[in-house]
């Protein structure tokens, strides 16, 4: 079964792969177990995919992930990856893996200046789909350019399958609505501040089928969104459908005198969305 | 209830979970042998006699399908209640309240339960009580444990009947439903089961003539999923509302918080002599059976926007929203959280 491993990839070949990648699950290993299918280590081949050659350590404290051990909304996980306040300095990228999705690089976020270099713990929350029983990995990457991984075992099932919109024609209504909040610290010189990033977007993953036209729904997704501070970077990530529908971020960046922040995001059918804090008593 | 296939919950059927409900599931499995062991003939003397509000009747014929248990809840309408369980090679999928009403042409049934064996069973009970045609299959709603047992009338060629949004529904879903619904209820108990999609779709308001009794179907707005089907027995005034009803079950959210509360504000102004739940006694007296499951839901919608309003998180607001409701329902463990999730991700746009 084909996989993809490149987030962000050509539109139409993305969407074709998982049409193929579907067709053969479906026709194959339709009726596999999903804990038959977890059970299967798919990490070597997915890591040097990912990462060549180069060393990861293991579980040393410098990337903690928390996710629910089983997912009650397997279309909706949320995971938080934290970076404890004893890591000093920057962080360059950080990467979300799941290995038994048929796209397991859920996000690979890069991080900018104004993404702060400690001072506190550094979180970054998201929501992801989950197909089958899987390691779910974060893979950071610190300032000395060495990579740091942390992993957790989650049961779910059938998460990528899942039809994307409860409400199937109430989605579309408002594609593309960006809503951005920065919340303001309790101590005012905190070195950290959180914010929170919500896209109206289905993130339709070109898994479901059209039951009158028995094609694929195309794929299309939110396949990377920039986070701006004035002229500084706060981060970047480029993602795949393994990000559920209305994707959600929540994460911390320097505390300055100014945190006004400014997003855009990108789809696969090349749609800009823009957003941005709202000045709040002005 | 509502197994999702696209969100079964493979863990969900352990030991522990079972544990917990074995009293009651064993309790009812004596009530339904109690049943057995009631002659034909009681049965018929009970129908001519009328007086007697619920009975249940199973016959005993030899090589045919055991007969599913039910309570005649009004004149010529008949309710077989489903366990307050998971789907399980036990319950073979007789997890939901399933309905038939007779008149003097043709027969309908409401709902089919969850697998095509119990549906067989749901059959063999109609043909107990009469030998008219089965002429129409209402699906409230999507649901496997609603849906699944439809084969089971493939032979009467009957219309099979659904809200307009059904079809697609189920289509997008079947692969999914089918796969989760077999690993939960095992090979033996799945085999025969299928999606038997809508033939009639209820764009508007449908009534369906069995012969001195009309049957009112009207389609609703998202709520409980994106397909719900409410239907009236217009002869006994029996509201049959599906999965927007649910009693002692905890109510799972599939479609929409806000359109299932308006609609049940909207629904709390009918009058009705009896409502039939998707899940829960065979008849409730209305509209105060909707009371639990508004405060269930008021509670769920009210705790989020509160912890979405303090900048809460969706993993907060699972541990922590409507804990009070708990000792109300049952299977409150294997849905709430799902409940919580999905209300956020929902209200949190508000």
């Amino acid at each position: 079964m084909s996989r993809i491993f490149k987030v962000g990839g050509l539109v139409s070949d993305v969407g074709r792969r998982t049409a193929i990648a579907v067709a053969l699950a479906l026709g194959v290993a339709g009726m596999s177990l999903p804990a038959v299918a977890g059970d299967e280590d798919l990490w070597p081949s997915l890591r040097k995919e990912v990462f060549g050659e180069r060393a990861i350590v293991e579980g040393d404290g410098l990337i903690v992930i928390d996710a629910p051990e089983r997912a009650e909304d397997a279309a909706i996980v949320p995971i938080t990856m934290r970076v404890p306040p004893s890591v000093k300095g920057a962080l360059k990228s950080l990467t979300l893996i799941i290995d038994q999705n048929p796209a397991p690089v859920a996000a690979a976020f890069t991080f900018g200046p104004a993404a702060g270099d400690g001072g506190g713990e550094r979180r970054m929350t998201t929501r992801v789909r989950i197909d089958t029983y899987s390691y779910v990995r974060a893979i950071v990457e610190t300032s000395d350019g060495t990579l740091h991984m942390a992993k957790t075992f989650v049961k779910a099932s059938g998460g990528c399958s899942a039809p994307a919109p409860k409400d199937i024609d109430g989605a579309s209504s408002d594609l593309g609505k960006i809503v951005v909040k920065s919340f303001d610290p309790a101590l005012e010189t905190t070195p950290l501040r959180e914010a929170q990033i919500m896209i109206r977007h289905p993130n339709i993953n070109g898994l479901q089928m059209d039951p009158v036209t028995r094609a694929y729904t195309p794929a299309r997704f939110v396949k990377t969104m920039t986070v701006n501070r004035g002229e500084d970077l706060v981060f970047r990530v480029e993602t795949s459908i393994s990000i559920s529908s209305d994707p959600h971020y929540r994460f911390t960046y320097a505390n300055t005198k100014n945190n006004e922040l400014d997003v855009v995001a990108i789809d696969t059918d090349e749609t800009e969305f823009k957003g941005e804090t709202r000045h709040k008593g002005l | 209830m509502e197994k999702l296939a696209d969100r079964s919950r493979l863990e969900g059927k352990g030991a522990g979970r079972r544990k917990a409900l074995a009293p009651d599931a064993e309790l009812l499995s004596r009530e339904i042998e109690a049943a057995h062991s009631l002659s034909r003939r009681t049965f018929l003397a009970a129908t001519f006699a009328l007086a007697a509000p619920v009975l249940r009747y199973v016959p005993a014929r030899a090589g045919a399908p055991s007969a599913l248990s039910v309570s005649e809840v009004a004149p010529g309408v008949f309710v077989h209640q489903g366990l307050y369980e998971e789907q399980s090679p036990q319950n073979r999928g007789d997890i939901a309240n399933a309905s038939f009403i007779v008149g003097k042409d043709a027969v309908a049934v409401i709902d089919t339960s969850g697998s095509f064996k119990v549906g067989r069973e749901l059959h063999a009970a109609i043909r107990g009580v009469t030998d008219r045609p089965i002429k129409y299959v209402i699906n409230t709603h999507m649901h496997p444990d609603h849906v699944l047992g439809n084969a089971a009338f493939k032979a009467d060629r009957p219309d099979y009947v659904g809200h307009h949004k059904l079809q697609r529904a189920l289509a997008m879903r079947a692969d999914s439903y089918l796969q989760s619904n077999k690993l939960m209820l095992g090979d033996e108990a799945f085999e025969g089961s299928e999606i038997v999609l809508p033939t009639v779709l209820v764009e508007d308001k449908l009534s369906l003539d069995l012969g001195g009794r009309s049957l009112v179907c009207e389609p609703q707005k998202t709520a409980h999923t994106d397909n719900d089907l409410i239907i009236t027995d217009t002869a006994t005034d029996t509201l049959f509302l599906g999965d927007l009803l649910f009693s002692v079950h905890i109510p799972t959210i599939d479609g929409s918080i806000k359109g299932w509360l308006s609609l049940l504000d909207e629904l709390a102004t009918r009058k009705a002599a009896r409502v039939v739940p998707g899940h829960g006694p065979p008849a409730m007296e209305f509209p105060g059976a909707l009371d639990a499951e508004r405060k269930y839901l008021s509670t769920v919608a009210s705790d989020v926007r509160k912890l979405i309003a303090d900048n809460k998180t969706m993993s907060e607001a699972a541990k922590t929203a409507a804990l009070s409701e708990r000792a109300d329902w049952k299977l409150f463990d294997t849905f709430h959280v799902r409940n919580v999730t999905t209300a956020f991700a929902e209200l949190e746009w508000d």
